[in-house]
């Protein structure tokens, strides 16, 4: 199994735009722990491996609730939580593909907003 | 003593031998050498570790590979020979008195089995609902009170 930064980033456009439920979303995670589990995970591009599985970790359990029928995280929780995880973090053991990358990143999510 | 000590004592006592003067040999000089491995402490399968005793095996055993992925929020090695690795708290900022969850993964030293949930912590830290990952994968929510008493679950 491969993932990229590409599809944690839509899978976090999807549940904010409500194209995908947040149960969706944490199986889709939980999926992807799963495979991590047995090792056969690969990350691209794989110097970003850390801001995709803070990424997945993230997805993993975003459908956790406070109240039956009642969310614990708010739109506005998973979008701060979308920015930090994949456009923040040191850029400067990565290089110019990584700010690049997380630019881009960074621009769809103000679409988002 | 830590492992970095014990292997410290190790590398010396391998090291003081091979300077004996009586080390007529090569090969009696290697026996030497093995023989303050008999030293180390033994560990038997029914042997309770402690878990600072625990917490030190890990930091060289398994942790690099569990603390890596779940244990950025910090670890705590158990009574019952396991590890609780705890992920960052995700904030929940209009959830009033509860302040986000993480992801609990728990390593049985002893088995070799793992098993995982999230935790829902209000603001002053107490855990306050549970979500374990079931294997009939239905989601369920055990909730607490601030004592850490049973409510309920859904």
């Amino acid at each position: 199994m491969e993932v990229d930064l590409q599809a944690v980033c839509r899978v976090f456009e999807d549940v904010l735009n409500g194209s995908m439920l947040r149960e969706q979303a944490d199986r889709w995670a939980y999926a992807v722990v799963q495979e991590e589990e047995t090792g056969v995970v690969t990350y691209s591009p794989p110097f970003e491996r850390e801001h995709i599985w803070a990424g997945v970790m993230y997805l993993y359990g975003i459908n956790t609730m406070k109240a039956p029928n009642e969310y614990l995280h708010s739109n506005d929780d998973i979008r701060e939580a979308m920015m930090a995880i994949l456009c923040g973090g040191d850029d400067k053991l990565t290089g110019d593909d990584s700010a690049s990358l997380r630019a881009a990143v960074a621009t769809r999510i103000t679409v988002l907003v | 003593m830590d492992v970095d000590d014990f292997r410290l004592s190790i590398d010396t006592a391998s090291s003081e031998v091979g300077r004996r003067s009586d080390a007529a040999t090569e090969g009696s000089a290697f026996a030497a050498a093995v023989v303050p491995l008999r030293k180390i402490p033994p560990t038997y399968t029914n042997q309770r570790l402690s878990p600072d005793r625990l917490r030190q095996i890990d930091r060289v055993f398994f942790g690099p590979f569990f603390r890596e992925k779940y244990g950025m929020g910090g670890d705590k090695a158990l009574e019952n020979g396991r590890i609780r690795y705890y992920g960052p708290v995700q904030p929940a900022n209009s959830a009033r008195e509860l302040a986000g969850r993480r992801y609990v993964h728990e390593f049985n030293t002893v088995t070799g089995c793992t098993r995982g949930w999230h935790e829902t912590l209000d603001r002053m830290g107490n855990v306050r609902q549970i979500r374990p990952e079931r294997r009939d994968r239905t989601v369920r929510h055990y909730q607490f009170d601030s004592n850490g008493r049973y409510k309920g679950s859904w």
